[in-house]
């Protein structure tokens, strides 16, 4: 898997941990846990990932 | 039980839902804390029936589509499966609006919450439909647009495109699936395609923005309206899947102007009613 994904997933990771740990408020329209933004950024993580995955596969040849 | 109705039917229905639950019970004078637990766990049990009917009716599409994601992911590429495209388009065009709608939807609302401002963009709605009809006329008699474009073969740039004109649903009185359906047609979907798309783009924004307010309906000051939840979350669900059924036949053969004009008329008549301070 190319780097860059990884990063990228490893930093919407970290930051999804940032608003459900309450630490990271930027964004928020109150203090707290932040689930919603926390969920983004896992989703966001996750598609990093797969975008990745797509990204280290071998090209595969259209018909 | 009239807010589970309204809810079920115009979250659906290119007029806007959010409007409606300003406008509605501002005419009809209903008092209600909007920030009360027991009114939020309500909401909640209605969107979450709301996002149940979606997901049923377009459980063979999920299916396929779930199933066509799954495959691309294990292979680790795109193929020519038309399911497959769809899924992916439907993840591109879910991205911008969820961003969007984490960050800005609380800030916007309190913003622009009072009955003037939501008729006022009522009647913006209404010129969006009205305008988007008569750009796509225009186009096709033109005929620089006479090839409409197959759901699956749009490209992902507009895929996004679509997605991101969801975003501004989040102006009170302005229709997530008027935004998208109009921005569809611009991008020579045909009104069932891009209904369909835009149907299907909607479900995972209201089935993630449901789940995650699930734990308002466990809070202990809920427990009280537990069982109005139930019954609204159930009476929601089926007008939801009503609406759903009729407009996805509508499409076939009809357009948005009529939806327009029904935006124009409500909020010409709120918009009057909130100047002359008969509601706020």
């Amino acid at each position: 898997m190319k780097p860059l994904p990884i990063a990228l997933a490893v930093i919407c990771f970290v930051i999804a941990a940032l608003y459900l740990a309450g630490v990271l408020q930027i964004g928020a329209s109150h203090g707290g846990r932040h689930i919603s933004h926390a969920a983004l950024f896992g989703a966001l993580g996750v598609l990093a990932l797969v975008w990745g995955r797509f990204a280290s596969a071998p090209a595969t040849r259209r018909p | 039980m009239v807010l589970a109705v309204l809810q079920g039917a115009s979250e659906l229905f290119p007029v806007s839902s959010l409007g409606h639950t300003v406008l509605i019970p501002a005419m009809l004078r209903w008092n209600f804390d909007r920030s009360d637990p027991t009114f939020l766990a309500y909401v909640v049990a209605l969107h979450l029936g709301t996002a149940i009917a979606l997901v049923v009716f377009y459980r063979s599409d999920w299916g396929r589509i779930v199933r066509a994601l799954t495959a691309s992911v294990v292979r680790g590429n795109l193929s020519s499966d038309v399911d497959e495209r769809i899924g992916w388009l439907l993840v591109v065009g879910t991205v911008p609006v969820a961003i969007v709608g984490v960050f800005l939807e609380k800030p916007v609302r309190q913003f622009f919450g009072s009955s003037a401002i939501v008729a006022g963009f009522l009647i913006l709605n209404a010129f969006v439909m009205f305008a988007g009809e008569a750009l796509r006329r225009r186009s096709l008699a033109a005929g620089t647009g006479t090839a409409v474009t197959p759901l699956g073969q749009l490209s992902w740039g507009d895929g996004g495109r679509i997605g991101f004109a969801q975003a501004a649903a989040l102006f009170p009185g302005i229709s997530r699936s008027g935004t998208s359906i109009v921005a569809g047609l611009l991008l020579r979907l045909s009104h069932e395609d891009a209904a369909r798309y835009s149907f299907l783009l909607a479900t995972p924004v209201i089935v993630a923005a449901s789940v995650l307010e699930i734990p308002k309906l466990l809070e202990p000051d809920a427990h009280a309206v537990l069982m109005q939840a139930i019954v609204g979350g159930v009476l929601a669900a089926i007008t939801a899947y009503a609406s759903v059924t009729f407009l996805t036949r509508w499409f076939h053969s009809h357009d948005l102007r009529p939806f327009g004009w029904y935006c124009l008329i409500v909020g010409i008549i709120a918009l009057g009613l909130a100047l002359a301070k008969v509601i706020t």
